[in-house]
């Protein structure tokens, strides 16, 4: 046991060094947490629309969505989509595009419960006016439910959007050289865990926060609109 | 201008409209009057289709609403709601407000909006809060902009649902003004209101409702100084 403990000696220069290495990860982090969670805006608003809508089909269309992804683990889902998908479908799946699909899949079902709630919580009245200067259901979700909700939406959006750029970091099981794959590859070479995964963490960290302010200054401007 | 007739409306078990029959002439100014839970409000919803109709037929200038063909959206740029809630759109200006409707809608041409929009707050004495949000108008200058707002599609008939409720007493004034001018410009007006006064200087008919019916309608002289079913005379007893 004591090469565990007692002669454990911290090494700057450990991190400094793994820095470039991680930083290639980083770019490959931010890609597909950019990428997934642009796309799972986009499903995540389609499958929240789609719970508020009277349409008994698409209603339960969006929920199957939400409810199986919401109850599987992204794990889970991710060597699904890498290996099991590729089995049925004939082809292989780019590990890249398999972990952009599954952040935005899964990120997806839980922005559309945010969608669903912000657009509920928006006074009855409000469409009603909308209506009542003959704006069609369309027109008055666009330029009236829509803009108010998203205001509402984006303190939820922000944990989302940070719960989901952490996740990429479940992408080391399919081998995407994404943060942590980095830091794994690292750490098996020179056997420095603690250094490099203390970097890895603050790496995490750094970009997290840049996600919090950028959230809370498109926060701020809205607020003056209005 | 606006016919009712055998309209009912329920919600579920509850039967709130229970066979109306009601004609409006244009450029006539009716004031429905009534207890609470009467279904004043629900009539006037259901002449834009806010509420739908269970049965019995609303035309609407010559459209029966419940025909296929007719376009809904059209109809509701034709008669204008006011609500007693204001309901402006918080997240836009005073004039954003007022000219959505005309450059959605109509689709007119920003400029020639915002010129339109200009005129409109004039008319109801706003000109200086074009560029203010809802928040930060006094509530009867909010349903001054939000009466505004439906002028703006130049609708042929106006319907107010309790327009000066929800105001402070010192604010339902300049509410009223402006509804008055409206009637001296010959608009179509149905008016869900407590306002005794109003309906006196400009209703040409006062309607009565209790329980889903129309109980009792005449001349506001007639209704207030003599009404002749016992339910009109117990209510205003109560509010007059």
């Amino acid at each position: 046991m004591d090469s565990m403990g007692g002669n454990f000696q911290f090494k700057y220069s450990v991190m400094w060094e793994s820095i470039p290495v991680l930083m290639t990860g980083v770019k490959l982090t931010i890609l597909i947490t950019f990428f997934g969670l642009i796309f799972g805006f986009l499903l995540g608003s389609a499958a929240g629309l789609g719970k508020t809508s009277r349409n008994i089909f698409i209603n339960k269309l969006a929920g199957v969505y939400i409810e199986s992804v919401r109850g599987t683990p992204l794990m889970v889902q991710v060597m699904f989509l890498y290996f099991g998908l590729p089995l049925a479908l004939g082809m292989r799946v780019p590990p890249l595009t398999a972990g952009v699909t599954a952040i935005a899949v899964n990120a997806g079902a839980y922005i559309a419960e945010i969608v669903r709630g912000a657009i509920q919580s928006i006074d009855k009245g409000q469409v009603e006016a909308g209506r009542s200067i003959g704006l069609t259901h369309f027109q008055a979700l666009i330029y009236i439910i829509w803009p108010q909700a998203f205001k509402r939406m984006i303190p939820p959006l922000g944990n989302q959007f940070i719960i989901s750029l952490k996740d990429t970091s479940l992408l080391v099981v399919i081998g995407v050289g994404e943060l942590t794959r980095q830091g794994q590859e690292i750490i098996a070479v020179n056997f420095r865990a603690f250094e490099v995964w203390l970097t890895v963490a603050v790496i995490y960290l750094a970009m997290t926060m840049v996600i919090s302010r950028m959230l809370n200054t498109l926060e701020k401007k809205l607020e003056i609109a209005a | 201008m606006i016919r009712i007739e055998g309209l009912h409306k329920s919600f579920g078990p509850l039967e709130v409209l229970k066979g109306i029959d009601l004609h409006i002439r244009s450029g006539e100014v009716v004031v429905i009057i009534g207890p609470s839970g009467s279904g004043k409000s629900t009539l006037l919803r259901c002449i834009n289709l806010l509420e739908d109709i269970s049965s019995g037929t609303v035309i609407v200038d010559g459209l029966n609403l419940k025909d296929k063909d007719t376009d809904i959206n059209f109809i509701r740029t034709e008669v204008g709601m006011v609500f007693q809630q204001f309901n402006l759109f918080p997240h836009m200006t005073a004039m954003e407000n007022v000219t959505l409707g005309p450059i959605k809608v109509r689709k007119m041409p920003k400029k020639k909006a915002k010129k339109l929009g200009l005129e409109l707050l004039r008319k109801v004495d706003l000109e200086d809060k074009a560029h203010v949000y809802p928040d930060q108008l006094s509530g009867g200058q909010k349903q001054r902009v939000a009466i505004a707002r439906s002028l703006a599609l130049t609708p042929k008939a106006m319907l107010f649902d309790e327009p000066t409720s929800a105001l402070d007493p010192e604010l339902v004034g300049e509410v009223l003004e402006v509804m008055k001018a409206l009637v001296v410009d010959g608009m179509t007006m149905v008016v869900v209101s407590h306002e005794m006064g109003f309906a006196r200087e400009v209703a040409q008919r006062v309607i009565f409702m209790d329980e889903g019916l129309i109980v009792e309608e005449n001349t506001p002289e007639n209704i207030f100084s003599n009404p002749q079913n016992e339910r009109t005379r117990s209510f205003l007893g109560k509010v007059l």
